[in-house]
């Protein structure tokens, strides 16, 4: 029987295996810890939904996998191999039934009365003989191709399929009165063919999906419906599949959830750099050679926004309930791409800094992010975010807000264009200053007046002295 | 129609260990069918606690520096990073069993919920995270959420609510591997001192109230307990 990545909650669409407790070829006893998994903050260790000897794990430990993903194949010996050929009742996947589907399918195997009868710490013992086979429950997906095996030791019944009993639990009997279901109707998939709960319980729910095959019992299994949970796709041709990194995760939900909460928009300056990539021409090896960093036009930049975040703290803010939160001193996040994906170290007390200081901290920030020597407190903090896609050649860009920030500002590339210059057109060095912000914080006219801040500070300020070289 | 259930809080501080031990021996008891659902809120002494997914760069000072602290680093079997437990923080244990169907993510809300209800009777207005457990006030947590679940049934640990719990410890680690968000307590946000015995009742009120309990106090000695919740069914 194949043994699936089962559910922990109607909003829980993935589980990881965090650790196999028992081998391939080992022997399981039904209910027996086999695995543990960790969904969102809660881990849990699950039992085996049947006894048997575990033949195959198919998902290692560390993977995340959509729930009812197949994890592992028991074996569950004699019994079940014969039962295999008989069709079973009908079951469609977990997930994917439009009505009654949390009922059957996604039943945990914990057996009550087996959980009762059986010795937790002696967990291989056999289930005491008293326990009506019927009443533990199977897990649905899998007892719709195999029937669940006879607890290794069940003396009542023989390991094969033997005539129906006729022993049925209470619980049967009251799930069967409730639903007016015609227990002869109904394929037991139990012990000697007894019908359990789940039984009643899939042949209710595909009476449901299809009323007229409920008069039909033998009618051929219902298709799998498609299921909400998408298992890994196989890689066909010419294709890879690669599982996403953890840190992959992490940027996606941290994006996702600003995009969902930021009330984002964008606004964006030209300017005039023209001056800047002159000094910069005219400082960079004197600067390299002095202060031993390459110089680039983003300190340029940070320092100009560090001005005009000082004169409009709101921009600088943080959104904290219905409360803002301003603050007077800059910690300025620099979003840095490394190999495993894209991290944000912070320049604490970047407004006492100059143009130099800010370029010395740009450069070790960045060098030891690739390097993954940042220490936590080096990533947390910030007030403000820049992001600088310039160098890859992007003149425009739309970024998420890094929040709790209120805004983020995005440094293009600088290009050559024909511009009017005192009524004629010149050819200048320009670059596009942007920024997304968040309009629960602030307004178009702040934003506005914010950027062209930066953009005067951008084309009058003299850095040539502030890089003493 | 509310179930009953043993309430268990042991007065001074109680050793982790023993709180552990004691829990991970009930819910056993709980799985067996040998006890019914408890609720263990205790304090502890400065403890570091590490969940599954700990990471190295979490923990900020080294162990031996933690150690020097008076604090002590255990490595458990809960959900979730690093957290903190100790004077001043109610620590709250349900060993309830979830049934055959268990809806972990409603549990861990039901939870946050508790904690919001209780802070809001003294004034303090606390929320959920769409990303994170726990409770929250503005991007500062309250209360840390981890769980685990016991044969995919009995619940065990819970919830740890800072009420005048020294913050300073919280410099030691990256709080839950969070490096962005701080940590604050039930004091601190309202402005006055909220004691761990003033939250205990209102805690133990609002368990009652969402997760439909009748809570009756045991008067069980620490950390006899284990025997004790042994023997009682």
């Amino acid at each position: 029987m194949q043994v699936k990545m089962p559910q922990l909650g109607e909003t829980v669409v993935e589980g990881t295996i965090l650790k196999w407790l028992k081998k391939e070829g080992d022997d399981v006893a039904q209910d027996e810890p086999l695995f543990e998994i960790s969904t969102d903050k809660v881990d849990t260790e699950v039992p085996s939904p049947a006894a048997g000897t575990l033949t195959k794990i198919m998902v290692g430990e560390g993977q995340t996998v959509s729930v009812g993903t197949d994890l592992a194949v028991i074996d569950a010996g004699e019994g079940g191999a014969q039962l295999a050929e008989e069709p079973a009742a009908p079951a469609g996947e977990p997930a994917a039934q439009p009505n009654g589907a949390a009922e059957a399918p996604a039943e945990p195997p914990a057996a009550e009365a087996a959980r009762k009868a059986e010795p937790v710490e002696t967990p291989q013992a056999e289930p005491a003989a008293e326990v009506p086979a019927a009443e533990a429950p199977q897990a649905a997906p899998a007892a719709a191709q195999v029937p669940a095996p006879s607890a290794p030791t069940d003396v009542q019944a023989p390991p094969d399929r033997g005539p129906r009993s006729q022993i049925l639990s209470p619980l049967v009997r009251r799930l069967a009165a409730e639903h007016e279901v015609d227990l002869s109707q109904v394929r037991g998939t139990g012990t000697g063919g007894r019908i359990t709960k789940n039984d009643v319980l899939s042949f209710v729910s595909a009476r449901a999906e299809r009323p007229a095959a409920a008069a039909i019992p033998e009618a051929p299994p219902a298709p799998p419906a498609p299921s909400a949970a998408v298992p890994a796709p196989a890689a066909g041709e010419g294709q890879e599949v690669v599982p996403l990194t953890h840190i992959r995760k992490a940027i996606g939900q941290h994006m996702h959830t600003s995009i969902q909460t930021t009330a984002r928009a964008w606004t964006m300056v030209e300017v005039n750099v023209d001056h800047l990539v002159k000094l910069r021409e005219r400082a960079k090896e004197a600067f390299r050679e002095k202060h031993g960093v390459n110089l680039t036009y983003l300190p340029f930049v940070v320092r100009a926004t560090i001005d005009a975040l000082l004169e409009y703290p709101h921009v600088n803010a943080r959104l904290d309930g219905e409360n803002l939160v301003l603050h007077k001193f800059v910690n300025m996040a620099i979003a840095v791409s490394y190999d495993a994906g894209l991290i944000v170290p912070v320049i604490k007390g970047a407004d006492g800094m100059n143009t130099v200081g800010i370029a010395r901290a740009v450069a070790d920030l960045a060098a030891r992010a690739r390097a993954r020597q940042l220490k936590p407190d080096e990533v947390q903090g910030g007030t403000f975010t820049i992001t600088n896609p310039g160098p890859y050649g992007s003149v425009l860009s739309v970024p998420i807000i890094n929040m709790p920030h209120t805004a983020i500002l995005s440094l293009d590339a600088i290009v050559k264009r024909p511009v009017v210059v005192d009524d004629a057109i010149a050819i200048r060095s320009m670059v596009n200053v942007s920024m997304s912000w968040d309009h629960r914080v602030i307004d178009g006219e702040i934003a506005t007046r914010f950027l062209a801040r930066v953009k005067e500070n951008l084309e009058t300020w003299d850095f040539a002295e502030d890089l003493g070289v | 129609m509310a179930r009953p259930a043993r309430l268990i809080r042991p007065p001074g501080l109680v050793d982790y260990d023993d709180a552990n031990e004691a829990m991970h021996e009930l819910a056993r008891s709980r799985l067996a069918g040998e006890a019914g659902d408890t609720v263990i809120l205790v304090e502890h002494p400065p403890v570091y606690t590490a969940g599954r997914r700990w990471k190295a760069e979490d923990i900020v000072w080294s162990e031996d520096r933690i150690r020097a602290s008076g604090a002590e680093l255990r490595f458990i079997d809960r959900g979730g990073s690093l957290t903190f437990h100790g004077p001043g923080q109610l620590v709250g244990y349900p060993v309830l069993d979830l049934g055959a169907r268990p809806d972990a993510v409603r549990y861990v809300r039901d939870l946050e919920e508790v904690v919001i209800r209780a802070a809001a009777d003294v004034g303090v207005e606390l929320h959920r995270s769409d990303v994170q457990t726990g409770v929250w006030s503005g991007h500062r947590k309250v209360c840390a959420i981890g769980v685990r679940l016991m044969r995919m049934r009995v619940s065990l640990h819970g919830f740890a609510l800072n009420c005048t719990t020294d913050l300073s410890w919280y410099d030691a680690i990256v709080p839950c591997g969070l490096s962005d968000e701080g940590v604050t307590s039930l004091s601190q946000l309202a402005g006055r001192t909220v004691e761990v015995d003033e939250m205990a009742p209102l805690v133990v009120r609002h368990l009652e109230a969402v997760f439909d309990l009748e809570l009756e106090p045991d008067r069980a000695e620490w950390p006899s307990l284990p025997a004790t919740a042994a023997s009682a069914g």
